[in-house]
């Protein structure tokens, strides 16, 4: 790749950033999204584990939890809104008419996302050191940096998923922006350890990478993982998941352009 | 131009295979599939042929719902046809889109566009897809709100903005990578009369700056005939003929119309026999004749109509335009239009 073809690659790339970026600023439901829904979240369950009378270790067990289901929450919309606002602008054809590939679109999206979550991070962490005692830095900045970075990727597999599911079933399938986080949250031990879950759904929480990223950062806080190389895990199956999901995304906007989907949706 | 005459001449093969064209489709199919299994089937388009010459204004005119916007999706990537080639400045469309997608642009009526960003941040946002950067985005979309007449309203966002700005912004944004080819989805729909009239002068002066290739849809016959130096005419997604506008008129025999008074009497027979002479109907004092070409026969008409002393007191010469053209071609029945389909 040429030096100017690499500018351009990065001016695409960019453009998603800038877009993402004003959108967030002009619009106050994604102001709460950052700072109003994660922080009534967190506090609403640090205050039952006070409630409960739970040690230390299992109120942190649950904030660690808390905290990465709204890290990637946060983190994964971002991605599906690259989508959604061109949906809901019914302005989608524009995108895909100029010359950019889904990796400038999703890259571009998950740099916001990242930069957007990384802030509700701080947020919660500060929170949870200043009203339950809870230090996030125990396990230090490397552990720290690849427990979030395992987060980031999580989310930009959900988010790719919505935005295949969006190319595939259009407006119908915004919910799923919403709901993919939910339906992970209940199997991937975000409140309790996934062995206490019914054998089918433990065996699908171990094909989930999440699970193994928040056994990797609360074994830093004294729950043992259950099973070795769990960061390997996490990471192996990450690429698992994104290596299909790229070529899944490339065949649906193709689909999307044979069978009209791109049209309808910017009508 | 490959207009009329050459589309008829005995050399059209050879002339055609000298020619560069900027868009060439041949036997575009596409069915539209709905409902469970897709078991109902829409035939949008059959089997449709195009050759567009480079630097042309085309036109494909049609009633609503009949294919057009569907061919021109084709064309602009945003659309696969089921069957047929397609060729965009010599470029594969299906094996090469992304490389066609950097030398097209499209700007349809009824424009939407994210609508929390500004004028001036729309710009800015489609010139960096386009891989514009720095300066020279900076310069390009100053440039375009220049000249689209949108400086007043750069920092309003495009919810807030009149239908005839948003039309603006995106003829704006269609010019920003300086395309080869533009595509317009029906640039005036939905548009109050004189905000119509500008956006044509406006299209037509891109034209001229940038001697670039335009292939619009309408199913506006006063657009198509200020606009288009060549036109096709769209119906059940089938091209029913292509031709210049005076082309059309000559194939549905609507001519240029001649309102006559006189003093006198005028005799039919010699009317009926008048060369060029498509139709008349006389009243007393006064007679409308229907000639293929005003300039051409008037000479001869007068001497016609001045024999045994009849006077001229007055002749003006009426409009006939393409809406008479787009009513024959648009009747159910297709036999009833007077030419070879």
């Amino acid at each position: 790749m040429s030096l100017s073809s690499l500018q351009k690659r990065l001016t695409q790339i960019w453009a998603f950033v800038f877009k993402n970026w004003i959108m967030t600023k002009r619009n106050v439901f994604s102001l709460f999204e950052i700072l109003f829904w994660p922080v009534v979240g967190f506090f609403s369950v640090g205050l039952l584990t006070d409630f409960l009378k739970l040690n230390p270790e299992m109120s942190g067990f649950i904030l660690v939890g808390i905290i990465a289901m709204s890290v990637i929450q946060v983190c994964q919309i971002d991605v599906a809104y690259v989508l959604l606002y061109d949906l809901w602008s019914k302005s989608i054809k524009h995108t895909f008419i100029a010359p950019v590939h889904l990796f400038d679109l999703i890259s571009g999206a998950w740099l916001i996302g990242i930069i957007r979550s990384f802030i509700v991070f701080l947020l919660l962490s500060f929170f949870s050191h200043l009203a339950f005692g809870f230090d996030f830095l125990r396990p230090g900045v490397v552990h720290l940096s690849l427990f979030l970075f395992g987060l980031f990727l999580t989310s930009v597999i959900v988010g790719m998923s919505v935005c295949i599911l969006l190319l595939l079933f259009g407006y119908k399938a915004d919910v799923a922006a919403w709901s993919l986080t939910s339906l992970m949250s209940l199997i991937c031990g975000i409140y309790y350890p996934i062995s206490i879950l019914p054998f089918p759904l433990r065996e699908i929480a171990r094909g989930i990478p999440l699970t193994y990223f928040l056994e990797y950062f609360r074994s830093f806080y004294g729950f043992g993982p259950e099973i070795n190389h769990v960061l390997i895990y996490g990471f192996g199956l990450t690429f698992v998941y994104l290596i299909p999901e790229a070529f899944l995304l490339k065949r649906v906007l193709n689909r999307a352009r044979r069978i009209g989907t791109l049209i309808k949706l910017s009508e | 131009m490959l207009n009329f005459h050459l589309e008829n001449s005995p050399f059209r093969n050879i002339i055609l295979k000298t020619m560069k064209f900027a868009i060439e489709a041949e036997g575009i199919s596409k069915t539209f599939r709905s409902g469970w299994l897709g078991k109902k089937r829409k035939e949008a388009l059959k089997n449709i042929g195009l050759q567009i010459e480079e630097g042309e204004i085309f036109g494909i005119l049609g009633p609503n719902g009949e294919g057009k916007t569907t061919l021109l999706s084709i064309l602009s990537t945003l659309l696969l046809p089921d069957r047929g080639k397609v060729r965009i400045l010599g470029i594969d469309v299906l094996q090469n889109g992304h490389q066609v997608r950097e030398k097209v642009n499209i700007s349809s009526g009824n424009a939407n566009f994210l609508w929390s960003l500004t004028v001036k941040e729309n710009l800015h946002f489609y010139g960096m897809l386009y891989g514009l950067k720095g300066k020279r985005r900076e310069e390009k979309v100053e440039g375009l709100i220049e000249l689209f007449d949108l400086n007043e309203h750069r920092d309003v966002p495009f919810d807030r903005l009149s239908t005839g700005m948003k039309q603006r912004l995106s003829l704006a944004k269609s010019l920003l990578n300086d395309p080869e080819i533009l595509f317009l989805d029906e640039p005036t729909v939905g548009l109050d009369p004189d905000v119509s009239v500008r956006i044509r002068e406006k299209i037509l002066s891109i034209h001229k700056r940038g001697k670039m290739t335009i292939l619009l849809t309408t199913h506006n016959m006063r657009e198509a005939e200020f606009l288009c130096q060549r036109l096709a005419f769209l119906k059940r997604g089938e091209i029913l003929t292509t031709g210049t506008p005076s082309d059309l008129k000559r194939m549905v025999r609507i001519g240029d119309l001649l309102k006559i008074r006189y003093k006198g009497k005028i005799s039919e027979d010699g009317l009926l026999h008048a060369e060029g002479v498509v139709n008349f109907s006389i009243s007393e004092g006064f007679c409308e004749i229907v000639v293929d070409d005003a300039e051409k026969r008037l000479g001869t008409l007068m001497a016609l109509l001045s024999q045994g002393g009849t006077r001229i007191e007055k002749v003006t010469l009426g409009q006939t335009d393409l809406e008479d053209v787009f009513i024959e071609f648009a009747k159910e029945t297709d036999s009833d239009m007077g030419f070879c389909i």
